[in-house]
């Protein structure tokens, strides 16, 4: 019965004149007449609107659409970028550059003075970068068009960065990133794409507190120089306007605009590795499990997308969907349960099964999940399923026509990623043609249950069955967010009271006050063992403080004796090569040691200069006047020091985070000192230190640390 | 008395009856003689069209101990009819009465309380889910979603709010009479099949909405919280424990008090012929049958004797939930309360937007609601702030009142009050050009009013509010006694850790 329906000719372009048309409708019934009876006219055909075309003298496309029926104007620009050209170390850089782009103002105007001119007339200005998108937008009523043309050109072309919202935008990703874990949706969504593409690659690692604090101004100016040229340029507008008059206002809007750069590359390729397997994050404040259950899907232009969509949609697109009824309606095990193919334009998107079901039936749920994969695999859908799918797919296709926005946006999309005009209706024809045999075999080509990534978030102790019934090992999944190394915390007078009163435990804790304003100088020998993944080499080395600042430092490297000396603000380095005075890197690295040396660090409330905050319970943040910080955290129970973390610099490139963590406490003269530390740089384990000796207050002169080898 | 604020504001009156008047000419009106409204927009565009049906009954008529059934039953309302759904409607028939008849032997069991005998409970549990299953055996699942689905439908769902009903979606223009067909047999000849399979999902989107969401929690507590008396106070999801014990019958008896037709609005817009609607709504709806009015909501929120405060711990980041006692949204002050939110909280200009989250960047959001949860009671005026990084819920809060306490001693200036007015219609011209948007607004207003031309009007009521209304208005209401404050914080924590 539903053949006889012209279910597959909603668009002008398509065949649809051989269609019966409008039956009369039969005169009232008495009874309710069945859904099945009705007899509906044809659909009238959809003007696609033409989109006028042109590019510009400077290599600006534009894309202009009348659209009269509100006296509305509005445009977006697209430019080739994205968040997954960020440096490794800057993740962060594309978003930013896109908020303070903005926000942060032209040349002639700050984003403050932008935000009450455009909104006092109801009007918008925005701009973002996303994964692979930059675009800044409009929106005006039709009035104030050339008001708000001209902020838009100047955004898009002399956007000025300014630093108070370059603090702004850095600020406001911090606070995002510590809200990251608040949601188990968006935990399992984050989890399991990180791990599907990986963590190390553009795709899947995250904005971290470190790599956010190291964006500086020049960044985004770099990002934005490099990305933002006319060549790069897509600019689509539609609204209330005359096509002819709008082409020579931006003509001439533009024409200053005439920077050039090199093309944009492509984006980076996804690396197509299995990650399969079992991922458990805990979260102990759920009653609900949130999953996802998937891996590496495929592209839109695909052979095969048209059967995939095709095949999803049957296994958890809407109500009528396997996963829906099995989940859903016969177990009662979810409210939200669906499946996505997820293809994207220019790389493979995520195949994935998403939902939520009570803590009691995480297990369950996920098995009967992985059973609907297996069973559409494994047979043929039957034809009423077909079907259902494709005329959903093909009756519901007119509203993809329904407005000319969305004209317009498909056309600036497939213009963007390189895909035919006529996409869609080439994609309708190919989605009609889909047989239940193509959908098993592409079910069978794509589905790979061997490779399944399964992550849960919830509170594991309330699985009933554990994961680890789904015959895998379970990974734990730590969700900690790493520490932000050298963020300066509030010095309200409240955290003020508090850090001296913490560190005053510490004090106390190690031996008192008194004794380590007692040292005088410090020699220490040290067994130094650099870890595996850093090359594994062994340094014996002697440190050696005589207050205030001189320090001297030998190191018996195997390809020789290295020594050092500095008194705070020069020094000398001495190598096999040679002798030469200290690096600027290598001084601030000396001046970052002195400022942490462990019995001045303990008393840095007694320092002048020093400023000493709780930034929580058990952690202090130390600063000084010279820009130095660490942070120290206190065993709540020992009240001794358990670790510090600050910024060190390199030699080379960006501060990296470093973490000393203190062990196997002895006492020296009355102090208890740390005998065995474990440093970590960038979350990596880095060096194992053994404490072979320790000497206090030994006489020691000037002149002994600045004798050269 | 002010003749220089009338020609001020002369232009845009004019611009806003104009925009009436032209949209008038779109809109055609009529009532059938069950009482049941329709309100048909001509938007020739595209093929499609959106349909809204709206009823006026929501979760504060949810009975006590009966809470979440306003819910439940629009989670039924997609279960089918007694055509639609069923492989054999006699034999369904008789076996969902089996099951309701060993239901209620067990509830007649489990009344007993404390002299319960647990082991015929046990028998009569297993029987239940007997009679249950029995019953699904004749059901085609999901068959009424899924004709709407196959038929190009989109944007099918429903919502459930404390003052209204909404079911929804649109569809080609061609298939206009297959929404006549489902939608009127919907409310005619419903059946609650699979209900307690269904209650099950209801549960589940509780967890998910309310006990494993840190703002859900929140939520729950701020209006329990706020409200003594009126069912405000409880959110429409209802409570667990309600939820779990709700009966077929429950769903009837609310179904019949509430889905009355002279209570429920339909909207219709996009391409569709007005006489065709009327002939089509005369046809399928005209079936059902005139009932009497459902009874009005006589709880009255007795009035707030001090400030209120609750805490809810949790681990995530902290949020701040402050709401002041405001009148319903039938009060003249209403647009000043409109006015208010937006120099407030709307775009980057707003003053907490400057204040707290750019100048002082203490907040990562700071959001304010002029009505919640619902406008037809006397509700809250609402703060949503989400500290930054290193800041707390106290210091936001502190500077909340600092700031509300500069906005009632200085007048807000013109420049401000104008630009929330521009704001506020360029704002009412964007929302004309969505189908689904149109057909959801008018009936609401039509509902809320009994005139969708409020939705303009309304717009023209902002224009007179003056900087004196605001002062006057924010006054009255941001005052310690009729304040709620509650936020989230993380208990006493063992020892670092992210969660």
């Amino acid at each position: 019965m539903r053949a006889a329906l012209p279910v597959l000719c909603l668009l002008a372009a398509a065949v649809l004149a051989a269609q019966t048309p409008a039956a009369k409708p039969p005169a009232a019934r008495p009874a309710a007449p069945s859904y099945k009876d009705l007899k509906y006219p044809t659909l009238r055909p959809i003007q696609i609107p033409p989109v006028a075309t042109f590019t510009l003298p400077n290599g600006l496309r534009l894309y202009l659409l009348e659209d009269h029926e509100l006296p509305l104007v509005s445009g977006t620009a697209l430019v080739r970028t994205g968040n997954l050209f960020d440096p490794a170390d800057k993740v962060g850089l594309a978003t930013v550059t896109g908020m303070v782009m903005r926000t942060g103002g032209t040349r002639t105007k700050t984003g403050d003075q932008l935000d009450v001119e455009l909104e006092n007339i109801a009007a918008s200005v925005e701009a973002g970068i996303g994964e692979s998108t930059g675009s800044v937008s409009f929106s005006t009523l039709k009035e104030n068009t050339d008001e708000v043309l001209g902020v838009f050109h100047d955004v898009l072309t002399a956007p000025e960065f300014r630093q108070d919202k370059i603090d702004l935008a850095k600020t406001q990703l911090r606070s995002s990133i510590a809200r990251r874990n608040d949601d188990e949706h968006g935990i399992a969504q984050r989890e399991f794409a990180n791990i599907v593409y990986g963590r190390s690659t553009p795709y899947g690692w995250q904005i971290e507190y470190a790599t956010v604090n190291r964006i500086q101004r020049e960044d985004l100016l770099g990002f934005y120089r490099r990305y933002f040229f006319p060549a790069n340029t897509m600019l689509a507008i539609r609204g209330d306007f005359s096509t002819a008059q709008m082409k020579a206002r931006i003509e001439k809007l533009f024409a200053d605009w005439t920077v050039e750069q090199p093309k944009v590359p492509a984006f980076p390729a996804v690396q197509r590795e299995s990650a399969a397997g079992v991922y458990l994050a805990s979260k102990n404040d759920v009653t609900q499990t949130a999953f996802v259950v998937g891996h590496l899907g495929g592209m839109v232009s695909d052979r095969d997308f048209p059967a995939l969509e095709v095949m999803a949609d049957i296994l958890g697109g809407g109500f009528s969907s396997r996963l829906f009824r099995k989940v859903r309606t016969q177990l009662g095990y979810a409210y939200s349960i669906s499946a996505d193919w997820g293809a994207d334009f220019d790389h493979p998107g995520l195949f994935r099964i998403s939902g939520s079901t009570k803590s009691a039936s995480t297990t369950d749920t996920i098995q009967a999940v992985q059973q609907e994969i297996e069973r559409i695999r494994s047979g043929e859908v039957s034809e009423s399923e077909l079907q259902i799918a494709k005329d959903t797919a093909l009756n519901s296709m007119v509203f993809e026509f329904d407005t000319k926005a969305k004209t317009l946006g498909r056309l600036l999309t497939y213009e963007y990623f390189g895909y035919p005009k006529d996409f869609i209706q080439r994609y309708q024809k190919a989605l009609a043609a889909v047989s239940r045999a193509d959908v098993l075999r592409v079910a069978r080509e794509h589905l790979s249950p061997k490779d399944l990534t399964i992550v849960a978030v919830g509170k594991p102790e309330d699985f009933g069955k554990p994961l680890s019934a789904l015959g895998a090992p379970v990974k734990t999944l730590d969700l900690t967010i790493p520490e932000p190394p050298s963020e300066k915390a509030a010095a309200d007078p409240g955290s003020l009271a508090k850090g001296k009163q913490l560190l005053q435990r510490v004090q106390e804790a190690v031996g008192g006050a008194a004794k380590l304003a007692a040292v005088r100088d410090v020699v220490e020998v040290i067994d130094f063992r650099l870890d595996q993944s850093a090359g594994g080499m062994k340094v014996k080395q002697t440190d050696v403080w005589l207050e205030p600042n001189h320090f001297r430092q030998d190191s018996e490297m195997p390809f020789g004796k290295i020594s050092a000396y500095s008194d705070g603000q020069s020094g000398w380095v001495h190598t096999p090569q040679g002798t030469g005075p200290l690096g600027a890197a290598q001084l601030k690295q000396v001046q970052g040691d002195l400022f942490r040396l462990y019995f001045r660090f303990l008393l840095s409330d007694q320092i002048p200069g020093r400023t000493v905050t709780a930034v929580s319970d058990d952690t202090l943040e130390i600063s000084d006047r010279e820009g130095h910080s660490a942070r120290l955290v206190v065993n709540s129970q020992t009240g001794l020091p358990e670790k510090v973390t600050y910024e060190s610099v390199q030699m080379a490139g960006t501060p990296m985070a470093v973490e000393d963590r203190y062990a196997d406490f002895q006492e020296v003269n009355g102090l208890k000192v740390p005998h065995k530390i474990t440093i970590e740089r960038g979350g990596r384990k880095f060096a194992d230190l053994t404490v072979m000796e320790y000497k206090l207050n030994t006489g020691l002169k000037p002149e002994d640390l600045k004798k050269q080898p | 008395m002010r003749p220089l604020r009338c020609v001020l504001f002369l232009l845009p009156l004019v611009l806003g009856a104009q925009d009436l008047k032209e949209f008038e000419k779109k809109v055609t009106e009529f009532t059938l003689a069950n009482g049941l409204h329709f309100i048909v927009v001509e938007r020739h565009e595209a093929p499609v069209v959106s349909f809204h049906t709206y009823v006026n009954a929501g979760s504060v008529d949810d009975p006590s101990g009966e809470t979440g059934i306003a819910h439940m039953f629009e989670h039924m309302a997609f279960k089918g009819t007694e055509s639609i759904g069923t492989r054999n409607w006699p034999e369904e028939k008789k076996a969902l009465a089996d099951v309701e008849q060993v239901y209620n032997r067990l509830d007649d069991e489990r009344n007993k309380g404390k002299r319960a005998d647990p082991q015929k409970i046990k028998v009569l549990e297993t029987e239940l889910k007997a009679a249950i299953e029995k019953a699904n055996s004749h059901v085609v699942p999901n068959l009424f979603p899924q004709i709407i689905e196959e038929n190009g439908g989109v944007g099918m769902n429903a919502s459930t709010g404390l003052d209204a009903t909404e079911y929804f979606y649109s569809l080609p223009s061609n298939r206009i009479e297959l929404w006549f067909l489902l939608e009127s047999q919907r409310f005619l000849h419903p059946v609650f099949r699979e209900f307690y399979k269904e209650r099950d999902v209801v549960m589940e989107e509780y967890r998910m909405r309310v006990e494993s969401s840190p703002r859900g929690k929140l939520f729950q507590s701020f209006l329990a919280t706020a409200f003594e008396a009126h069912p405000y106070r409880v959110m429409g999801t209802g409570w667990p424990s309600d939820i779990r014990n709700l009966r077929v019958e429950d769903a009837w008896e609310f179904f019949r008090k509430y889905y009355v037709p002279a209570n429920i609005t339909m909207g219709i817009v996009g391409d569709v012929q007005p006489s065709e609607a009327k002939r089509l709504a005369d046809k399928y709806f005209s079936a059902l049958p005139r009932r009497p009015m459902p009874p009005l909501l006589h709880t009255v929120e007795p009035s707030q004797a001090g400030p209120k405060r609750s805490d809810v711990y949790s681990p995530s980041q902290p949020i701040l939930m402050v709401g002041y006692k405001r009148p319903d949204e039938y009060d003249k002050d209403d647009p000043v309360f409109d006015v208010i939110s937006e120099l407030l909280s709307g775009g980057r200009t707003s003053r907490m937007y400057a204040d707290m989250v750019r100048d002082k960047r203490m907040a990562l959001f700071a959001s304010s609601g002029d009505t919640f949860p619902g406008g037809k009671y006397p509700n809250l005026f609402v703060f949503f702030i989400g500290p930054a990084l290193g800041h707390t819920v106290e210091e936001n809060e502190k500077e909340l009142y600092a700031l509300l306490e500069r906005f009632k001693n200085e007048k807000v200036s013109e420049e401000e009050l104008s630009r929330v007015k521009t704001k506020t219609r360029a704002g009412l011209i964007r929302r004309l050009a969505s189908n689904p948007g149109l057909a959801s607004l008018l009936t609401a207003y039509y509902a809320d009013y009994g005139d969708w031309r409020k939705l303009f009007t309304s717009i023209q009521d902002v224009e007179k509010v003056t900087a004196g209304d605001v002062q006057r208005v924010a006054r009255s209401c941001f005052v310690p006694e009729q304040r709620t404050v509650t936020y989230t914080s993380q208990p006493a924590k063992p020892a670092g850790g992210a969660q």
